[in-house]
């Protein structure tokens, strides 16, 4: 059993179809990196996994249930979803002591919170005085609390300085690697994920584009020739013929399965004078853009 | 359980509760001192005194029950404990731990029970201090009788159902400026004007005021009558009636929208 599934996900707010059949799935100590740019539909998915928003249709499990299903759900799932979800005048430990008489946590879970993020400091300190990095702390304490092994953070990094962000790193990898625990976290600067994910889900405008591991994803297997010429509707059946696959693109053609060498033997035997050979890079960076439709060029 | 002692600890630890809870006290302790001031004072129609004497039982009954006219800040307590939520974005984190969202609202109906309580709880101990310390002063002699009994029951229902009238609409609103103005617009100038006018008090009474004034009505008429009251049984259901079908409708509609 996958520790979340999501299937054929769809959700509409009026016209925008927010979430748009997506289906994928993270498993127990993986970290699973759910990248898009902003408004791709990542949050609408994370909130409709967490019984927060109600989906149109498709299924969203943790654990094999619905998250509203779950007899205990902070045992079973951690959640960070933002900033501001406190209230200023109540201090970082009573927020946290609210949710262990709600959860039926031990009192003591509390103050543990606090310490395992680095807040035992400012425990008895009204949240008002916390800066967006101190919030985001005890966000994490607050999906810590009942020490579950799915853990959804959106956007964590968003205020994190760039110690906090190497910080947070550090502290996924030790949770999912070294505890087991089934991390997905979204964010739309790929960066502050990259080192740390093993898998990666790209979703833009609602629809997935992409998944699979960090690895097969930067892997040649994946990487294209870019190439330029006048005379494309006589090369592309040509290059076809030969097994590769042609994504036609404004002012140039995108090939794969082909090396660049058979490329210019096939535009030799057809005649096609060539005016550009490329081997795409394919880190990730270049991948992530070109499939959420960001970077063209 | 679990839930209703973590809506308790929510209001514990923060500072809304007390300073509803002085201004409670502040204004009952008006109410208290402006009918002793006034006791047995004339400006009736024909001369004649419009608060009874503070020697006479009836001076007695009508203390008792005023310290229902604290209900209003209770009342907002309750609109706010679910406002709250929305305000600060809380309630991410609540359903988080509740998914079952209709729990949370019921949580939060039984937080509001123990409040009204408490509230009501010290409105009284006021309430008495005040009779024993006024009464004996004018030679009056301190009764307890089946019907100061009830009165102060009154009082204590009021105040909690009143309470959980203000969760039910906050439920109901979320906004939590356009809930408290709605609630104090709501049940102190319209229900005051409707059941000010006679030819509208057959609606009067069946309005959350109306129904209150029912449940402690102490049959000391102040000139705007109190015939056409409901009983006070009846009254209580009413009040009990308006929180619960807030609170339903809500459960229904406003907290099922997505969180977003």
């Amino acid at each position: 059993m996958s520790a979340i599934e999501i299937r054929n996900l769809c959700k509409a707010f009026g016209p925008v179809r927010a979430v748009d059949g997506v289906s994928f799935t993270v498993e127990p100590a993986t970290i699973t990196g759910y990248l898009g740019p902003n408004g791709a539909g990542k949050t609408t998915t994370l909130r409709s996994l967490l019984g927060l928003c109600t989906a149109d249709s498709g299924t969203a499990l943790v654990n094999g249930q619905r998250y509203v299903e779950l007899p205990h759900p902070l045992s079973e799932v951690g959640a960070v979803l933002e900033a501001t979800n406190f209230h200023p005048g109540r201090t970082a430990l009573n927020h946290l002591r609210v949710l262990c008489t709600a959860a039926q946590l031990p009192r003591e879970r509390a103050a543990e919170a606090l310490e395992q993020v680095g807040l035992a400091d400012v425990a008895d300190k009204r949240v008002l005085a916390f800066s967006l990095g101190m919030r985001q702390r005890l966000a994490l304490a607050t999906a810590l609390i009942g020490h579950p092994k799915v853990l959804i953070l959106d956007e964590p990094a968003n205020g994190l300085d760039p110690a906090g962000i190497q910080w947070l790193r550090g502290f996924l990898r030790y949770l999912s690697h070294e505890q087991g625990a089934a991390v997905l976290v979204s964010s739309h600067v790929l960066a502050e994920v990259e080192q740390i994910v093993d898998n990666v889900v790209i979703i833009a405008k609602g629809r997935l584009v992409r998944q699979g591991s960090l690895a097969e994803l930067v892997s040649n297997g994946d990487a294209a020739v870019r190439v330029r010429t006048t005379r494309a509707d006589e090369l592309v059946p040509a290059l076809e013929r030969a097994g590769a696959t042609v994504e036609r693109h404004d002012g140039f053609l995108r090939v794969s399965g082909l090396e660049a060498e058979s490329i210019g033997q096939i535009a030799l035997d057809a005649k096609v004078v060539l005016s550009e050979v490329a081997q795409e890079r394919s880190d990730l960076q270049q991948v992530f853009l070109e499939l959420t439709g960001e970077g063209q060029g | 359980m679990a839930l209703i002692k973590a809506e308790l600890l929510k209001l514990r630890t923060t500072r809304l509760w007390w300073v509803m809870l002085a201004v409670t006290i502040a204004y009952v302790l008006l109410q208290l001192g402006l009918t002793i001031g006034f006791a047995g004072q004339g400006g009736g129609p024909n001369g004649q005194p419009i608060f009874p004497g503070r020697d006479t039982v009836p001076f007695q009954e009508l203390m008792w029950g005023l310290g229902a006219s604290g209900a209003l800040f209770p009342m907002i307590l309750g609109v706010v404990m679910m406002t709250a939520e929305y305000r600060y974005q809380t309630i991410t984190t609540t359903f988080l731990t509740t998914p079952r969202r209709e729990r949370v609202v019921v949580a939060k109906l039984g937080a509001g029970v123990v409040v009204g309580l408490a509230f009501g709880l010290v409105v009284l101990a006021l309430t008495a201090v005040a009779v024993a310390v006024s009464v004996p002063l004018s030679h009056g002699e301190l009764v307890l009788s089946a019907k100061i009994l009830r009165i102060a029951a009154g009082v204590l229902a009021v105040l909690v159902l009143y309470t959980l009238f203000g969760v039910g609409l906050g439920a109901l609103i979320k906004n939590q400026l356009g809930a408290i103005v709605a609630a104090v617009v709501w049940v102190f100038i319209i229900e005051a004007l409707v059941n000010a006018i006679p030819a509208l008090r057959p609606v009067g009474k069946w309005t959350p005021a109306g129904a209150g004034s029912a449940v402690t009505n102490s049959g000391v008429d102040l000139g705007l009558g109190t015939d056409y009251l409901l009983p006070a049984w009846a009254g209580a259901v009413v009040l009990l009636g308006y929180a619960v079908l807030f609170s339903a409708v809500a459960s229904a509609t406003t907290i099922r929208r997505d969180i977003t």
